[in-house]
């Protein structure tokens, strides 16, 4: 053996044996997690992250009650990282589904108001603002906000069980009984959008800042959005004095076999030199003590609510929501019922309608499903109108006889003819108008389902200047596109973009899991 | 080949075989898996505790959870200690393991939490005294706030602090965590007209007060690390009192980082009750790092610089001065936790009342 041999082989064995401790050696160890999209800002930081500590996260997104009845179901991730994970803490119950989670990250969900509106009701540098004057503001139709729907969203969800407990007038953690619906249902009439997503919520108040007033968010979102440079005019944050609640964005170990990987993780993402640069990026607040606030993020008393300690309030604070304190909803379903959507498409389709009529039990189809004073109205097209029906859901009850009227107007449904895509758009743009006449007080919304290309009825041309023609209100409905089979992209994203919806992709989920989705838009 | 060149590869072989061998069989610490109470995370990360225990043989790593928690939710068999907070939990895992052995190195008396402005406010209210460098809390006079869901903006006076919320004491989650138990031990007392609650019915007759400062908080986090946490970067709107152990403020204190503001304060409940914590055995090497916690002189010092109290009364004192930590000279209202099948009934009641309100289990 020659000496260089020699020396190579105790060298490699060296290396071999020290190995397990150096880390420039090792390969990157990957960890999955299953992340709220309000965890994407965190996408420039994650290289940084591998570096310093040897994890590469590969995140997967998804909404709230989504995520937590994924990760009931068993669903396959080393972490789960929300903007709290208190619902799936009481959730899980005794099955032990976290073995541990640490918070990684603070903002408070609060309210941005416009600068001009909050000086009108006196509301700049003001601590004594409540969530009662709030409402009080919205009921008269001084203040419309934007705020994601509760059922779909963390921010939603977190603001919805501030503000029901702050109007109890108790300052206790909220039971079921506490629930004031006259205050929510005055509350929530300034709610003039919703949306499925914070993120998406923020790119719309963008879109719609001169319709609206103000806007439920994390104040990290919020102080972002001043920061853009997109907004006409600056939102005044508002800390209402009963006080808010703080997402804290624990990072929860799902996989025990993972532990050292998350352990290095998690000393990693608190240390100040993570925390300071978290909170840089995207101006949240470090969790560890001993860091100095960063200047653009201002230091009111933050007076927290107390989170419910129980899943069926909660269950029951979003049930009322949805039955009782929010907007009713009117949703417009525009169907393609085309010759190309015959045998799996029109099957598929067929089964997403009848699960929103009670038949998914599921955590979110519980909440996805029609609910008590929404008016449903379907349009089935083809090369022309086949058939509309407006179905009011005074009975919520999955076999009572309005959701068995939706099931069998739905189970008729039959596939033939041609694509009249924006014939049967201008349709429901019609039935909207002349809807909003008699009820303004409804929430509208268009889901345009098509798997097609526009090949009868009117041009895209034709319908853009009708759109155009439309008085402002009906404008502002908006459409929302869902791809399935051999769509036409670009006509579903037009029809999105122009009307301020947002597309959904049919074609790689089931069209019952993006309907599902929608829902939170509606 | 020349037997210059021979001899020099030999050299090179015997001294690579006896790198490795030194390598590979030099004798390793045994290594000492636990799970631990989170106030004593800190203290086991410490690479100089760290380096005491290997100089003991002891290569200890450990996971937290709550004091209570680790009784009920882990297979304790699995792991060489138990390390919780609070003989009540400690009884818990004993009986429920059927070991009898237990070691208990450091205790430290409960302590609170606060803010100057309501540290005064209340001295105004007749509740508190100031004694200069830390208060003391009359119990007796703060429950009927307690107990009336008196709010701060309804305290007389109060014009530093006049938000909505009830006058609570934060604390950990009573099924989970000692620091909260003990809690629940000192009001029971003070509830029971200074008393030490005997038997489960006359804690049935105190349980609508009782379980109210734990269900009234909403969700309380499971080990006691995480309030005082909060305590220091969420500020006074999120925790206005918060009970914690003393050690964890000394140990904060200790740092001499700028975390500690001149404005957060700190309380004895008075009485106070002292926690004990109690390491418990499952396999030897678990014995032998009880006895070194117990004896080990150095071990003794690195605890009390996480301040934590032990025999070593000269030590303590000493280190709590330097870094300019006030003492009470003698914390004389102490009272004991109620018997362990008194504690636990108490706890078990309050249970079955977050289950009633559909709370997790």
């Amino acid at each position: 053996m020659s000496l260089k041999r020699l020396l190579a082989v105790l060298f490699f064995t060296l290396v071999y044996v020290s190995a397990p401790g150096c880390a420039l050696l090792r390969q990157a160890e990957i960890m999955t997690v299953l992340a709220g999209s309000e965890i994407k800002d965190i996408e420039p930081l994650l290289a940084q992250i591998e570096k310093e500590t040897g994890v590469r996260l590969e995140l997967t997104y998804i909404g709230t009650l989504d995520g937590a009845e994924a990760l009931l179901d068993g669903a396959d991730y080393d972490l789960a990282w929300f903007s709290h994970g208190k619902y799936l803490t009481l959730l899980q119950g005794g099955r032990g589904l976290v073995v541990t989670e640490e918070k990684i990250m603070l903002s408070p969900v609060i309210m941005g108001v416009k600068e001009s509106k909050a000086r009108a009701f006196g509301w700049v540098n003001n601590p004594n603002v409540t969530w009662q004057d709030i409402a009080e503001k919205a009921s008269v139709g001084e203040l419309r906000y934007a705020m994601t729907n509760p059922a779909a969203s963390n921010s939603g969800f977190t603001a919805l069980i501030g503000v029901a407990t702050a109007l109890t007038g108790s300052s206790d953690a909220i039971n079921a009984g506490d629930v004031n619906v006259p205050a929510l249902q005055a509350f929530f009439k300034g709610q003039a959008l919703t949306a499925g997503s914070s993120g998406w919520l923020a790119e719309s108040y963008v879109a719609a800042q001169d319709t609206l007033d103000a806007q439920i968010n994390y104040e990290s979102v919020l102080l972002s959005l001043n920061e853009s440079g997109m907004l006409r005019e600056k939102l005044v944050l508002i800390y209402p004095k009963e006080g808010i609640i703080t997402a804290d964005y624990p990072l929860m170990l799902l996989n025990g076999g993972k532990r050292q990987a998350y352990d290095r993780l998690v000393t990693y993402l608190r240390s100040p030199a993570f925390q300071q640069e978290m909170m840089r990026t995207t101006l949240r607040r470090p969790v560890v003590p001993g860091i100095a606030l960063d200047g653009r993020i201002p230091n009111p008393l933050l007076v927290e609510i107390p989170f419910p300690n129980s899943a069926s309030v909660i269950d029951s604070l979003l049930f009322s929501y949805l039955d009782e304190q929010r907007v009713p909803a009117y949703a417009i379903f525009v169907l393609d019922v085309s010759g190309s959507m015959r045998g799996r498409g029109i099957a598929d389709l067929k089964a997403a309608m009848n699960s929103m009529t009670g038949l998914d039990e599921s955590l979110s189809g519980r909440f996805a499903r029609f609910r008590g004073r929404e008016v449903i109205t379907l349009i089935a097209f083809s090369n022309r109108i086949e058939e509309t029906k407006v179905f009011r859901i005074d009975d919520v009850a999955a076999q009572g006889p309005t959701m068995a009227e939706v099931r069998s107007f739905v189970n008729s449904l039959q596939a033939g003819g041609g694509t009249a895509i924006y014939t049967a758009l201008v349709e429901a743009y019609r039935l909207a108008e002349e809807a909003q006449r008699q009820e303004p007080d409804r929430y509208y919304s268009i889901v345009l389902m098509s798997d097609g290309a526009n090949t009868d009825g009117i041009s895209q041309r034709d319908f853009e200047r009708y759109y155009a023609s439309l008085p402002e209100t009906v404008k502002g409905i908006r459409t929302f596109t869902v791809l399935f089979g051999d769509a036409d992209e670009a006509t579903m994203r037009r029809i999105a973009e122009l009307t301020g919806g947002r597309m959904f992709d049919g074609t790689k989920e089931s069209l019952s899991q993006i309907f599902k989705q929608i829902r939170g838009y509606q | 080949m020349d037997r210059t060149r021979i001899i020099f590869l030999s050299i090179i072989g015997v001294t690579a075989v006896a790198v490795l061998g030194i390598f590979l069989f030099r004798p390793r610490p045994q290594p000492v898996v636990g799970l631990i109470g989170s106030e004593k995370q800190p203290f086991f990360q410490d690479e100089r505790v760290q380096a005491a225990l290997r100089r003991n043989g002891l290569d200890v790593r450990v996971q937290k959870a709550g004091s209570r928690e680790i009784a009920t939710a882990f297979n304790l068999r699995e792991y060489d200690f138990a390390f919780p907070a609070g003989v009540p939990a400690a009884q818990k895992i004993q009986q429920q393991y059927g070991i009898s052995t237990s070691y208990d190195p450091f205790f430290t008396p409960m302590a609170l939490m606060s803010w100057r402005p309501i540290a005064e406010l209340l001295v105004q209210q007749g509740i508190a005294t100031n004694e200069g460098g830390y208060y003391l809390v009359d119990m007796v006079k703060l429950l009927p706030l307690l107990q009336n869901g008196t709010r701060w903006s309804e305290l007389p006076g109060n014009t530093v602090f006049p938000v909505n919320q009830s006058i609570l004491i934060r604390s950990t989650d009573v099924r989970k965590s000692n620091s909260a138990a003990m809690y629940l031990g000192l009001m029971s007392y003070v509830a029971n007209g200074s008393n030490i609650v005997q038997t489960l019915n006359d804690a049935r007759l105190l349980m609508p007060f009782l379980s109210g400062i734990f269900l009234r908080q909403g969700m309380q986090a499971s080990s006691s690390q995480e309030p005082f946490e909060d305590y220091l970067v969420k500020g006074m709107g999120h925790s206005p009192i918060v009970m914690i152990y003393e050690a964890q403020y000394i140990a904060q204190a200790a740092l001499g980082d700028a975390t500690l503001l001149p404005d957060m304060v700190r309380m004895y409940p008075s009485p106070t009750i002292f926690t004990k914590h109690v390491l418990i055995p499952f396999s030897e090497a678990g014995h032998k790092l009880g006895q070194a916690l117990e004896n080990d002189p150095e071990l003794q010092k690195l605890a009390i610089e996480y301040g934590l109290r032990n025999s070593n009364l000269a030590e303590f004192r000493r280190f709590t001065a330097e870094h300019n930590v006030r003492l009470p000279e003698t914390i004389v209202n102490v009272v004991e936790p109620p018997s362990y099948e008194v504690l636990e009934g108490m706890i078990q009641m309050i249970e079955q009342l977050y289950q009633q309100q559909g709370g997790q289990p």
